[in-house]
């Protein structure tokens, strides 16, 4: 083992100088591409196996990673890359399969909605097909089932379902030994996603309890409340997940803590970008782009990114909602605030990720 | 330089910008797969390159070995290298095209470049004294520059300078003018000198020791061969750029004309200041569309090969508003240009009394 990472390390340093790069591996990339895009080395290719519909907005991706991917947990999120006119986009979907079927088959699955104006998941709905190849990172992720096993309560909202049906289909093939019930809301019946596998799931894995609620059938919305819960036997013991948009999160949120939760005990994914409550923050600040020799104000909550941007700068970017550090850098002083945690950063000098940090003052960046 | 009134210079700003705007809004796929080709281009060219080299005892496998992999370094280095280095490509948001990180098949650091060339020579260009491009601080090139001794031979260090060009815009930060008028200290250049050490010696190692080696029986061929590819690449680069500037129309500035000027003034000093060449398609795609200096200068960021599409309305902009667009056949520009270094190699004095005669 520690002979041949000598000897990869010695081929890699090998490479950098052949090739005057840090990933030499993807030197030939252009041309392999071009034979088969399985062959790829900058990122991990994925074919497209299978495009199914789940409902009328709502596709699941089947997608046959190449074999040196690492593998996820279920509840894990990827980013997937995807060229769009010319222009490389970063999205960060969870994965809605087991772990079981990579193992197993060598497949996962993506279930992703086309969400209104959006860019990239319209472009997957439209022109997405069957053989197509697509860049996938590794996995990562902490919204991970309890082990060993305690009784679980799923709260999903739309598409927040995906990563639960990784967990569920997991849970049902080790036969997850606890009480575990899923509060699913959808608008109305024709928007659940995944309907038959939750169906055929309830009915092999006893422990399951499904509770699909359609929140807008009704002349009055009918959102989770109290009673919901209170619906949940043992209640109190469980672990709870919630997965689904930021209305949904709050609300559950609310309700859990007033029942005496404990924080540790509710564990959220990200759904939407979150924004912490940053109203009493004095941000923004003079930005230093030393590498350019630029000095730029700004004001409010523009993050670093945009205002690199707006600048006439082009710093590389990924997925602009701080998961996928593409765009970190060196901040070399100055103060910013993450944006999603509404934390102060130190002043000294440390790697920033760009699109989420706001600056609170001035702020010097290598950029 | 044209004198023009700070409101015309506004209303060329106005116009250029369209232009840039107009192209800006248009990129897309046909620039990703542009851009694309060529580097899938280069890789095939340094691939067969390599691969033919060792076979060099037949001479000429030799000439197509050593000739592919110079075409290789050309296209790597200027087309894909210098462009993408601008930020030609950075819309494209893919890591292996980007700016910032792109790092070229020559001794110069993407670095040391990204300074002395995009910041230094983009921004002030033509203004002796300012811009180090101008003549390299080794040749004079206009009268602005006073004339001593030394440069009565500076045809022998132009030569140099072509042959040896890899090194000399590796070395090009080094400032050796300001080394020697103590300006600046050996100690203040120390890290950019551990910098050019590691990439010169980069370069030095793949090209000189590690391929001759690893062709043990044929090496001293593949060392010819390489030496014979970086020589082709040194002579046509140091050609074509000094096609860019140095001929006879291209013009110079003083830094009191320039100083706390306007944006239409910049424009107007990149197109005045730089020159064309007409040719092939193919010409042009090695030139890295240098010869395309003029579009090049104005917008350096846009993806080169679309100066070409955009020439006609650049050319339209200068008739407008008077100006001389600098243009010529490879041959006639590169002719104005041996003859500028050879007129500025005897003092102001000398050609006034050779010219009253």
């Amino acid at each position: 083992m520690l002979a041949k990472n000598t000897q990869h390390k010695a081929l890699h340093w090998l490479g950098r100088q052949l090739f005057n790069r840090n990933d030499p591996e993807a030197f030939f990339d252009p041309l392999l591409e071009r034979i088969n895009p399985m062959w790829v080395q900058e990122y991990t290719p994925a074919r497209v196996e299978q495009v199914l519909s789940e409902t009328r907005d709502t596709k699941t991706l089947v997608l046959k990673p190449a074999r040196r991917w690492s593998g996820f947990g279920a509840g894990q999120h990827v980013n997937i890359c995807i060229e769009v006119d010319g222009i490389r986009r970063n999205r960060t979907f969870s994965l809605s399969s087991s772990p079981l079927l990579w193992q197993e088959e060598g497949l996962v699955t993506l279930t992703i909605k086309r969400l209104p104006g959006g860019l990239v998941t319209n472009w997957i709905h439209d022109h997405l097909q069957t053989g197509a190849v697509i860049g996938l990172g590794e996995a990562f992720g902490d919204f991970q089932i309890p082990e060993p096993a305690q009784p679980v309560l799923f709260i999903a909202g739309g598409s927040g379902i995906t990563p639960v049906l990784s967990q569920l289909e997991t849970m049902a093939a080790q036969d997850y030994r606890a009480p575990v019930t899923l509060l699913y809301f959808v608008r109305t019946r024709d928007d659940v996603i995944a309907r038959e596998k939750l169906l055929a799931l309830e009915a092999r894995y006893s422990a399951l309890t499904l509770n699909i609620i359609a929140t807008n059938e009704s002349k009055e919305p009918r959102y989770l409340r109290d009673r919901d819960l209170d619906a949940v036997p043992g209640i109190k013991a469980r672990q709870v997940y919630l997965c689904g948009p930021k209305g949904l999160m709050d609300l559950a949120q609310n309700l859990l803590y007033q029942r005496g939760f404990a924080e540790e005990d509710v564990h959220s994914t990200f759904f939407s970008v979150g924004k912490a409550d940053l109203g009493n923050e004095t941000l923004g600040g003079e930005v230093q782009f030393e590498g350019s020799q630029l000095e730029v104000g700004s004001q409010g909550d523009a993050s670093l990114l945009e205002i690199a941007e707006a600048a006439g700068l082009t710093p590389r970017y990924g997925c602009r909602m701080g998961i996928c550090h593409q765009c970190s850098c060196r901040k070399t002083t100055g103060t910013v605030i993450n944006r999603l945690t509404g934390q102060a950063s130190g002043p000294g000098e440390e790697t920033v990720q760009l699109c989420i940090s706001v600056p609170r003052g001035p702020v010097s960046l290598d950029l | 330089m044209k004198k023009m009134t700070e409101t015309q210079l506004a209303e060329l700003e106005t116009d250029l910008n369209t232009i840039r705007d107009e192209v800006l809004a248009d990129l897309g796929e046909r620039d990703a797969r542009y851009i694309r080709r060529m580097v899938r281009l280069h890789r095939s060219l340094e691939a067969g390159g390599r691969i033919m080299m060792p076979f060099g005892f037949i001479p000429p496998v030799f000439v197509a070995a050593t000739a592919t992999l110079g075409i290789a370094k050309i296209l790597e280095n200027m087309e894909i290298g210098h462009n993408v280095m601008h930020g030609q490509y950075d819309w494209m948001n893919d890591p292996s095209l980007h700016s910032q990180t792109y790092e070229w098949d020559t001794v110069c650091t993407g670095d040391s470049w990204r300074r002395t060339h995009n910041y230094e020579h983009h921004t002030y260009t033509n203004i002796i004294g300012k811009d180090r491009d101008y003549g390299y601080a080794v040749l004079r090139l206009t009268d602005d520059e006073p004339w001593k001794p030394w440069h009565a031979l500076q045809f022998i260090n132009y030569i140099l300078l072509s042959v040896f060009f890899q090194w000399g815009v590796g070395l090009h930060e080094l400032e050796t003018e300001k080394l020697r008028s103590r300006e600046i200290s050996w100690r203040e250049k120390l890290p950019f000198l551990k910098e050019f050490a590691r990439k010169g010696g980069r370069q030095a190692f793949k090209d000189y020791v590690f391929f001759p080696l690893v062709t043990f029986p044929v090496a001293p061929i593949v060392l010819a061969g390489n030496v014979g590819a970086n020589l082709i690449r040194n002579l046509w680069s140091s050609t074509v750029i000094f096609c860019g500037h140095f001929t006879q129309d291209a013009e110079t500035f003083t830094e009191e004309e320039c100083e706390g000027e306007s944006k239409g003034h910049w424009y107007l000093r990149q197109l005045t200041g730089s020159s064309n060449f007409t040719g092939g398609r193919w010409l042009h795609i090695l030139s890295g569309h240098l010869s395309y200096q003029v579009e090049h200068h104005v917008f350096p960021d846009l993806p080169a090969h679309r100066y070409p599409e955009i020439s006609g309305k650049v050319q339209a902009v200068c008739r407008k508003h008077g100006i001389h667009y600098n243009t010529g056949s490879f041959a006639k520009q590169y002719g104005t240009v041996v003859k500028r270094v050879l007129r500025y190699s005897l003092p102001e004095k000398l050609m006034g009394m050779a010219r009253a005669a």
